[in-house]
């Protein structure tokens, strides 16, 4: 059964009004600012950002700005708070009669792996517990990138950071597992989360529209391969996003009241044609190619579709 | 002391071709000294790097302001005001550009104070590796070269620095070649050395300000970073053949900076000032309508 699209059926269904202009300082190829730039086109014109401290501070380096509306800039731990600061703001201006409701604002934390899965973590799970009415966009590069690339607990295991290098200890580089924030989000059962790819663009629309639709903490979790970071070419950038998605590595789904739909069903490539892609994992191929960490790369992506193939359908 | 600056776009190899003349120079028995600068900004950003020579101890730290030998890895910098190539390059200081023109052309567009010298170290990458890869190798081969050290010297730091880098071998030994067609393609050149001059003591200079009215964007401005060109960060640029357009919006939808607008929601235009060329573009467009085309030298065409 196909996941059904209530807004939009097709591409050209996409406004045309751009809400972050060309200018900011990204690197060449960002799929962080990608998806952004698709997520805000969905998002419409009434919106105020709260940025977390990352790549996405360039955004908006003093006195530039790509947003026709307002940015504010937090440090990486409070960003959620920053929000609930905003979210009050305009309830007391609209209780109090100052703002006309018609002109009430979106808020939209922005914000990285290492702010959503490590420093902001506190103030999040404080946030959706206070069923806090914000979205909260997350550009998940699976490292520190903007800091040069360090370790996060976004990076999958077998990928190399430079806080996590191939050694003679670890050979693949990274040991542990990538933390599971779709699934800490659920557990506080907030009303909508979903992952994105900028690849996908109208389950990406889609998935935006529903959550314009829900009042409450939403979560949107956006794979952004970094050229930078993962050591690849610009260019290569939809490849790589394509196959995250592919590969079954990066599974787009949605989980509404806490109920999970896989949006989009892949025919699974094997991972291997995604991990050669890049120079972050090129350790687990050369000099000696390691079997076993490919391998269990490969055997935790089976378990979790068999997992999601044995849920019976609610 | 031989003072060296490096210009460059992050991304293109500036720092690791300033720490291969510097290792190639102490293997040579010099007393060598290296470190990048970088802005706040990303790849494609200006950026430089410094390395500074000597057969006495160094005791000099921080930011060439007097280089002796400029060596810049892409001719759009030296048009570029943010990337400061000039500063402080004296009539007898040596400039060399990556650049596919000649000397004249580009003094004809960019006057340079030094004595300039030119040579396509990215065509030589570009068919070496056969595609346009960061130019570490050939920018300290050509430093290391001007400066009158060994290839040998050079070729066991390359191998030294690129393998500390987890290059893999095949790489490396493309460096290798390319630097061997760097000292083909220069030579040596006597370099002034202001060290041996007596240094200005240094004083504390205060900066000026402009009234805040004047020249600075309004913090309540919206919208305003299109004033920032981002343009010149290319090495190539998507074309658009407009024969072959379907006007299926994919380069539209996937430009990361918004660089493709759509006219009349039909028909793609390129924003060459914004576009960064990291050619995603190219990548989506399912008809080949649009190609890469290698940028042409210091002016970017203006479509």
């Amino acid at each position: 059964m196909t996941w059904p699209h209530e807004t939009y059926s097709k591409i050209k269904q996409l406004p045309l009004e751009e809400q972050v202009l060309p200018g900011t300082s990204l690197c060449a190829g960002c799929g962080g600012l990608e998806t952004l730039r698709l997520a805000a086109k969905v998002l419409g014109e009434k919106v105020v950002f709260v940025n977390a401290a990352g790549c996405f501070t360039l955004l908006a380096v003093y006195p530039f700005t790509p947003f026709h509306g307002s940015w504010l800039y937090t440090t990486m731990g409070s960003a959620p708070a920053g929000a609930q600061g905003i979210r009050d703001a305009l309830d007391v201006l609209i209780a109090k009669r100052r703002l006309p409701k018609e002109e009430d604002l979106k808020v939209v934390v922005l914000a990285g792996d290492g702010t959503t899965y490590e420093m902001a973590l506190s103030a999040t799970s404080a946030a959706i517990g206070r069923n806090l009415d914000f979205y909260y966009f997350c550009y998940d590069n699976e490292a520190y990138a903007n800091t040069g690339v360090q370790l996060s607990s976004a990076t999958p295991y077998g990928a190399r950071t430079t806080t996590s290098p191939c050694s003679l200890q670890h050979p693949a580089g990274t040991v542990r597992e990538k933390k599971d924030i779709f699934e800490i989000w659920r557990a506080h059962r907030p009303p909508y989360i979903a992952t994105l790819s900028a690849r996908y663009p109208l389950d990406l629309a889609e998935k935006l529209a529903r959550a314009s639709r829900i009042a409450g903490p939403k979560l949107l979790l956006a794979l952004s391969p970094c050229p930078t970071g993962w050591g690849f070419d610009p260019f290569q950038t939809p490849e790589v996003a394509r196959l995250a998605v592919e590969t079954g590595l990066w599974p787009l789904k949605e989980a509404v009241q806490g109920e999970v739909t896989h949006t989009y069903v892949p025919k699974r490539r094997p991972v291997e044609d995604y991990l050669r892609l890049q120079e972050r994992f090129r350790h687990l191929f050369e000099p000696t190619r390691q079997e076993a960490a490919i391998r269990h790369i490969q055997d935790r992506v089976d378990a979790y579709w068999s997992r999601v193939r044995a849920e019976p359908p609610r | 002391m031989v003072r060296i600056r490096f210009h460059g776009r992050g991304g293109q190899g500036a720092k690791t071709a300033a720490r291969l003349v510097a290792t190639a120079a102490f293997l040579e028995g010099w007393m060598a000294q290296d470190s990048p600068l970088y802005g706040a900004e990303r790849r494609g950003a200006p950026m430089t790097a410094f390395a500074r020579l000597d057969r006495a101890p160094i005791r000099e730290r921080g930011m060439i302001a007097r280089p002796d030998l400029v060596v810049v890895a892409d001719d759009s910098l030296l048009a570029d005001p943010a990337a400061h190539v000039g500063d402080g390059v004296e009539a007898d200081t040596v400039v060399f550009v990556n650049s596919e023109q000649a000397v004249t052309q580009l003094l004809e567009r960019a006057p340079c104070p030094g004595r300039l010298l030119t040579g396509d170290l990215t065509g030589l990458v570009l068919a070496q590796l056969g595609k346009a890869g960061a130019l570490s190798g050939p920018l300290g081969a050509v430093a290391a070269r001007l400066v009158g050290l060994s290839e040998t010297n050079l070729r066991t730091a390359l191998v030294m620095e690129l393998g500390e880098l987890g290059l893999p071998v095949p790489v490396i030994e493309q460096n290798l070649s390319m630097a061997h067609a760097c000292f083909e393609l220069v030579q040596p050149v006597p370099l002034r050395q202001n060290g041996d001059r007596p240094g200005q003591p240094a004083s504390l200079r205060t900066p000026t300000y402009e009234p805040p009215t004047s020249g600075t964007a309004r913090i309540s401005a919206l919208a305003n970073v299109t004033v920032r060109k981002t343009g010149g960060w290319r090495t190539f640029r998507p074309v658009l053949d407009p024969e072959k357009c379907i006007g299926c919006w994919m380069c539209y939808l996937h430009c990361p900076d918004g660089a493709v607008r759509m006219t009349g929601a039909t028909h793609p235009l390129i924003d060459y000032d914004h576009c960064k060329g990291c050619l995603l573009c190219v990548e989506e467009c399912p008809t080949l309508a649009l190609i890469s085309e290698r940028e042409a030298g210091l002016v970017r065409r203006s479509s």
